[in-house]
């Protein structure tokens, strides 16, 4: 049920995005550190539902807060001539690995179960 | 926590994602260079991007209007004698100032800098290029055999029209060109032809390693002149 509605978001995404006008290139460091943030947050969503924990309200917030301060962050050191977006990028990008560590676990476990289920039986 | 909700949920962020990432890909790829995080060099980009995209919406507009007039020209003149004549005369005049596109017999030469000689192995790597010179020369000697409509790699040439260095390219009618150079001339293919001749100027460029071909065509098509050609100080005596 869940990945069946990321799938169809990804399509719906996509093809709305293929016919999508084109942004101004000075946005588009922003947009970009917008898009890491969304991935970490589909990561930490698929995560938090495996287990079980899944929180609208922290889901939300925690996507928006993310994507804000990551964009302030990219602005910032824009102005300062320093590209803090790179530690917004290791954070999430770090976060996203720990996230499918999470699911890997939890699949990899259901998987041996069901073996062993299976060897029981016979 | 119910189920479809999150499904909802996860896959509205993916359609959000995947759109942005899709726009990002599109905005990347329109600008065609690599990443740059300085924001002025990013909003001259921006604002040279805007132009050419007002220029071509301009020169399309213009097209529709020269469509537009030419309809109206050949409405008002079909029944009277005297203004299809001065009409013929009209065509007669922009084909000579190069206000038409023209197809005729002719050659097609063809210039490009040297490619198979290794830059270190000569004194001075301009030999191995084809300069603003080279190109004038060429069209100098077309026009000495005759030749009645010229054009280099699509832009035609016209009374005003300027050829000078640019860089690393050359501007024709204020547009930049770059090697290969097409230089396409319709008039009679044995006399424009005779640029080929031993101790011509082709061969002098062949000398230096440049890649100078001659072709004969039977069909050669010279686009019109795209800019206009006004004369400001020059009058009517």
């Amino acid at each position: 049920m869940v990945y069946a509605g990321i799938l169809l978001g990804c399509i719906l995404g996509a093809i709305l995005g293929i016919n999508a006008p084109v942004i101004s290139y000075t946005y588009s460091s922003y947009l970009a550190i917008a898009i890491i943030a969304a991935l970490d947050s589909v990561f930490g969503g698929i995560s938090s539902v495996l287990k079980k924990n899944f929180d609208l309200k922290i889901f939300a917030s925690g996507f928006f807060c993310n994507a804000i301060l990551s964009i302030l962050l990219t602005y910032l050191g824009e102005k300062l001539n320093v590209d803090i977006y790179l530690a917004a990028i290791v954070v999430f990008v770090g976060r996203m690995f720990t996230n499918l560590t999470i699911i890997r676990r939890y699949y990899v476990d259901k998987w041996s179960n069901k073996i062993q289920n299976r060897q029981k039986q016979s | 926590m119910n189920k479809k909700v999150i499904s909802l949920v996860l896959g509205g962020m993916c359609l959000v994602l995947v759109y942005g990432i899709c726009v990002q890909i599109k905005t990347i790829n329109n600008t065609n260079s690599s990443y740059s995080t300085s924001s002025t060099v990013n909003e001259l980009r921006d604002e040279v991007l805007r132009y050419k995209e007002r220029y071509d919406n301009r020169a399309e507009e213009l097209e529709k209007a020269e469509a537009e007039l030419e309809k109206v020209r050949e409405s008002t003149t079909g029944n009277n004698e005297e203004l299809t004549q001065l009409e013929e005369q009209i065509k007669q005049g922009n084909k000579m100032l190069g206000l038409t596109e023209v197809t005729g017999e002719g050659v097609i030469v063809t210039l490009n800098d040297n490619t198979t000689t290794a830059t270190s192995s000569v004194l001075d790597i301009s030999t191995l290029v084809v300069h603003d010179t080279d190109v004038l020369s060429v069209i100098n000697e077309l026009k000495n055999a005759g030749a009645e409509a010229i054009s280099i790699n699509d832009q035609r040439l016209v009374t005003t029209t300027a050829i000078s260095c640019d860089g690393n390219v050359i501007s024709i009618n204020g547009q930049k060109v770059g090697a290969p150079f097409e230089i396409k001339a319709i008039g009679l293919p044995e006399q424009l032809s005779a640029l080929e001749r031993p101790g011509g100027y082709l061969s002098v460029l062949k000398e230096y390693g440049i890649e100078a071909e001659l072709e004969k065509s039977n069909n050669i098509t010279i686009p019109k002149y795209n800019g206009a050609i006004n004369f400001k100080y020059a009058q009517n005596k």
